[in-house]
């Protein structure tokens, strides 16, 4: 049944994420495996995600589960991804004075952290080869875009919504007017 | 009575930051510690540095990990259950909205064109999310060594990330085990 498919779908990816954008990988697997968003969807969604409240765990519980099952659908899936909040988390606060002297967390975060920076890399060439490289052509203004982008973020230090918003208004001129 | 004041209490309160907070996770934390710490005065400075410790290296979404300890830090479990509903609900109603509308426009040309542009631009906000993490992680070698590994995997072999955390947590397990064996000795 979808409903449960999306909650065990969204468990898992709560229960494998560490936080923020490292949940990117993860929720592009699992939409893609069950067909339910493709990878331009979610890279609009991250920008959706960016300019409205929530985090982007939730919010792409809530578009994933609705676009695919409706109402029911988005509260299944954002119940799934709040399971590890709602177990382990609650686990840890009854035990909170025992959780900080135990090093098993820091082991095994150092070993976690490296894998997720991997992650991205590997979820940043799969967006890139979907949005650089459509079909068989080269999308020079995605590349121009983008490096742009990467300059606002880096270099003058700006703001997300800013960056998205200037990348919504070049995307009007480049694709919509020339 | 008392105690579902206090929980109907953390709810609103927890409800109107995350209505009303734009951003990350880091702007949701600086409004809560607005809220209990300095106009409150409901929890410690020091109790909220354990608790963000601790939000942050548990697995899930890090900000509702430490709504859950500091509603329970505030009212035991239910004011955890409390304050996650509350920080969630206001983002599943816009993002309800949110999916309804993107449905009925996705199609439309000027749309579509604002967002291959916005697509690209958040190719690199994903990219420069990934290089102050590795900033931080990479002053260590092992990191870039498991960093390099994992990489790989992932490139050429078409391993799920899932599993590959799963591996992750068991080499860090044994690795554990190892050392302390190694401690008896």
């Amino acid at each position: 049944m979808i409903l449960i498919e999306l909650f065990i779908s969204f468990m898992k990816i709560g229960f494998t994420s560490f936080g923020g954008m490292s949940m990117i990988p993860l929720i592009l697997e699992e939409m893609q495996a069950h067909g339910w968003m493709t990878a331009g969807d979610l890279t609009n969604l991250i920008a959706i995600a960016e300019m409205t409240p929530g985090s982007l765990g939730v919010n792409c519980a809530t578009f994933a589960g609705t676009q695919t099952a409706g109402i029911l659908g988005g509260i299944f899936a954002v119940a799934g991804v709040l399971m590890p909040a709602f177990t382990l988390t609650l686990a840890v606060g009854v035990f909170f004075a025992r959780f900080r002297k135990s090093s098993a967390v820091t082991h095994i975060l150092r070993i976690i952290k490296p894998i997720c920076i991997a992650m991205i890399l590997n979820v940043i060439i799969t967006l890139g080869r979907d949005t650089f490289f459509p079909g068989a052509g080269i999308d020079f203004f995605a590349i121009a875009i983008s490096a742009a982008a990467f300059v606002m973020l880096r270099h003058f230090k700006l703001g997300i919504p800013t960056v998205i918003f200037t990348g919504a208004a070049l995307g009007l001129l480049c694709y919509g007017i020339l | 009575m008392e105690k579902l004041r206090k929980l109907l209490s953390i709810f609103l309160t927890f409800f109107k930051i995350g209505a009303f907070t734009f951003g990350s996770g880091w702007s949701v934390l600086a409004q809560l510690e607005r809220e209990y710490i300095v106009k409150r005065g409901e929890i410690s400075k020091e109790t909220l540095l354990e608790i963000m410790t601790v939000g942050k290296s548990v697995p899930g979404i890090m900000i509702t990990n430490i709504s859950m300890l500091m509603g329970m830090e505030l009212a035991g479990p239910a004011g955890g259950i409390a304050a996650v509903v509350g920080l969630t609900l206001p983002a599943v109603i816009i993002l309800s909205g949110v999916t309804y509308f993107y449905d009925f426009i996705r199609d439309n040309y000027w749309f579509s064109a604002a967002m291959k542009g916005v697509s690209a631009a958040v190719i690199a906000i994903v990219a420069s999310t990934a290089l102050s993490l590795g900033r931080e992680a990479f002053r260590e070698k092992l990191a870039i060594v498991i960093c390099s590994i994992a990489f790989l995997l992932g490139l050429f072999t078409g391993i799920s990330n899932i599993l590959m955390i799963a591996a992750g947590v068991v080499i860090a397990l044994v690795w554990i085990g190892v050392e302390k064996a190694g401690e008896k000795k």
